[in-house]
């Protein structure tokens, strides 16, 4: 009788235990996003844009905060300098300073590439709205490392407004986003982002270079290198507007 | 044979008013026939002329991949190399040179994304309509001077007229972000609905600076002096610009592999004027079949007498062809000659379709249409339909082999 109990509370607890122990997948790409920007955050970054007889490279200025705002200027090359993009929730804008102009960037843009890089312009504006436009579901756990890696099948919601039919996370136990895996509406994988390093900046652990590439090309990819980062660290209450944008801080 | 002859004109004249109306039949479809089909393949010559001379052209030369996929990157980078092997064609009556970018176009506070094209205004004049849809304002002038002209659902949209200035922005050959102001100089409206919301066109030599193109384009047009050239023409250039010594290979494209659309919209709609004749050629059989039989049936006594004055059955049944073929020929040369005296009408007159202007627009027609009349169109309506008749008379005919003299006298 005494072993009949015994084995009836190990059932009982035994998956509540693996409950505990499995976070939501909401949560998980949730935490992944916050590791990454914390509530704001200032960086410098290497973008190389690679293709079979071509390479550019350039810096990049970013501030961020909070999940939804965010600002960045060309540093170098020089002959780009000064231009500017800002991103307030789903809407983006680009100043020039040559034309000292700022512009909206109208939806049909959005799908167009950043700067000219594998990046979209939707992929910014949308990088953390995911959360919201997507329904995320736990596939699958492994074990890379010693370290417990999450995957994360999201497809898109049905009214939401995105360009992806799916996406696919691999999210590391400790919110170090591994792979983002990027599906039309057939299911066909269409672009790819992997972390190639992983590094602690700013006191936290983070993916310190990405490798962004489409499926059906060969030797074409976008590596975004994180060169510095400082996290929550006190901005200007003025720095995600428009007249900010004319204004890139020194 | 001569009596037979004889015999059957008389028949077809012995009811009159039938007769009269089964040859009416046959004329109104062979005069429908020719009319129709004169002017469907009419319009889709003039269609595929007014199309292409607006800014496709009959051949377009352009780096391997660019026509799939528009990288700024892909370019032709020796234009003059092309132009020698152009010059040298028989085939090839004019060429031009074209850049593109896609890019952003922006008025005060609205902002579209659109083609801009680099072109040389003089070549461009010549191989394209595009100079003569100027509706407001004046034709690029040429030179290195931030003129634009747009078209005129474009200039709806970002709500500028000429005069206006307009900020452009998007990236260059080298990664660079081109950015300037353009002034508008010039409206046009094509009439193709794609190229007026979103096409700009500046000079070449301004699209060479804003985009850093150093001396390379993305297109050259080609037009040829007639649209049968247009084949051995491609054959001709594309072996030539494989002989050609350039990092990325230049391959012809003609016009049915640039604008796929145009000639499937033409075999859509040809098939579907394809069944709307044989809906009309089966109405026509049944009549006819209707008559004949009819007469058969009216004429049973008559052809016992004839059986029994000793016709023989092969005899009675190639005078009730020889009726038929006679009706059918009537109604054939009344129908061909009244189908072609409309139609050359017509062809002189132009048809003025008020009221349609915006659909025709939209698919790149003018706005008077032409039907054209040749052995084609006289002939392949009229044979269909003689065919059809004869088959149909046949049944009848076939019938009256089947009579027995006594019998027959005494049907009703």
């Amino acid at each position: 009788m005494k072993r009949m109990i015994l084995i009836t509370l190990c059932m009982m607890l035994v998956p509540g235990l693996t409950i505990a122990a499995e976070p939501s997948a909401e949560s998980v790409i949730g935490d992944a996003l916050d590791q990454m920007r914390g509530l704001t955050s200032e960086s410098v970054n290497t973008m190389t844009i690679h293709r079979p007889d071509w390479e550019r490279t350039m810096t990049i200025k970013g501030y961020t905060s909070g999940r939804e705002n965010s600002i960045f200027w060309v540093l170098s090359p020089p002959k780009d300098e000064g231009n500017g993009t800002l991103k307030q929730q789903n809407e983006m804008w680009t100043y020039n300073p040559k034309v000292n102009r700022v512009i909206k960037l109208p939806p049909s843009m959005m799908a167009q590439s950043w700067m000219g890089s594998d990046f979209s312009n939707d992929d910014l504006a949308k990088s953390d709205t995911i959360v919201n436009d997507y329904n995320h579901q736990l596939t699958s756990t492994k074990t890379v490392n010693g370290k417990k890696v999450y995957v994360i099948e999201s497809p898109a919601k049905q009214q939401a407004p995105v360009i992806w039919g799916k996406l696919r996370f691999e999210i590391r136990e400790d919110n170090v986003l591994l792979k983002e895996e990027f599906f039309d509406e057939d299911g066909e994988l269409v672009k790819t982002m992997d972390t190639l390093e992983i590094k602690t900046m700013g006191g936290r652990i983070l993916p310190a270079t990405w490798k962004i590439y489409k499926t059906d090309v060969d030797d074409e990819y976008t590596l975004l290198v994180v060169d510095e980062i400082k996290f929550n660290i006190d901005l200007p209450a003025n720095l995600f507007t428009r007249s900010a944008l004319k204004n890139p801080p020194r | 044979m001569g009596i037979d002859l004889k015999i059957a004109w008389r028949n077809i004249w012995r009811n009159r008013r039938r007769s009269i109306l089964t040859i009416l039949a046959i004329a109104f479809a062979c005069l429908l026939l020719v009319f129709m089909l004169s002017f469907q393949l009419g319009s889709y010559a003039d269609m595929i002329r007014f199309s292409l001379r607006i800014h496709t052209g009959h051949l377009q030369i352009k780096a391997d991949g660019y026509q799939k996929d528009k990288d700024i990157r892909k370019v032709v980078s020796d234009p003059g190399a092309v132009a020698e092997i152009l010059q040298a064609q028989p085939g090839v009556a004019d060429y031009t040179f074209r850049a593109n970018a896609f890019s952003l176009l922006s008025s005060h506070d609205r902002t579209y994304g659109v083609m801009v094209s680099g072109i040389d205004p003089q070549r461009e004049a010549r191989v394209t309509t595009i100079k003569h849809v100027i509706r407001q304002g004046a034709y690029l002038s040429g030179g290195d001077n931030n003129e634009a002209i747009i078209g005129n659902l474009l200039a709806e949209n970002l709500k500028v007229g000429a005069g206006d200035e307009m900020v452009l922005l998007g990236q260059a050959r080298d990664g660079s972000v081109a950015a300037s102001m353009l002034t508008v100089t010039g409206i046009f409206s094509s009439g193709q609905t794609d190229m007026d919301r979103s096409v700009a066109l500046i000079t070449l030599d301004t699209f060479d600076r804003l985009y850093f193109m150093r001396g390379a384009v993305h297109e050259v047009v080609a037009v040829c002096p007639a649209l049968g050239d247009v084949k051995p023409a491609q054959a001709a250039v594309q072996k030539a610009l494989d002989g050609l010594k350039t990092r990325r290979h230049l391959r012809v494209w003609n016009w049915q592999e640039l604008i796929p659309g145009l000639l499937q919209g033409i075999k859509i709609d040809f098939f579907s004027g394809i069944i709307f004749y044989m809906i009309m050629v089966i109405v026509v059989a049944f009549s006819i079949l209707n008559t004949f039989l009819m007469a058969v049936f009216e004429r049973t006594r008559e052809f016992g007498v004839l059986l029994a004055l000793g016709v023989t059955h092969g005899r009675l049944t190639r005078l009730l062809l020889l009726e038929s073929s006679f009706l059918c020929a009537v109604g054939m040369v009344a129908g061909i000659t009244g189908g072609a005296l409309i139609t050359l009408y017509f062809q002189q007159n132009g048809i003025h379709i008020s009221g349609a202007s915006e659909i025709l627009k939209s698919y790149g027609l003018p706005e008077v249409l032409r039907p054209r009349l040749s052995w084609v169109t006289i002939i392949s309506g009229p044979a269909v339909v003689f065919a059809v008749t004869f088959l149909t008379a046949l049944y009848p005919a076939l019938r009256a082999r089947k009579l027995k003299p006594a019998a027959a006298m005494h049907a009703a």
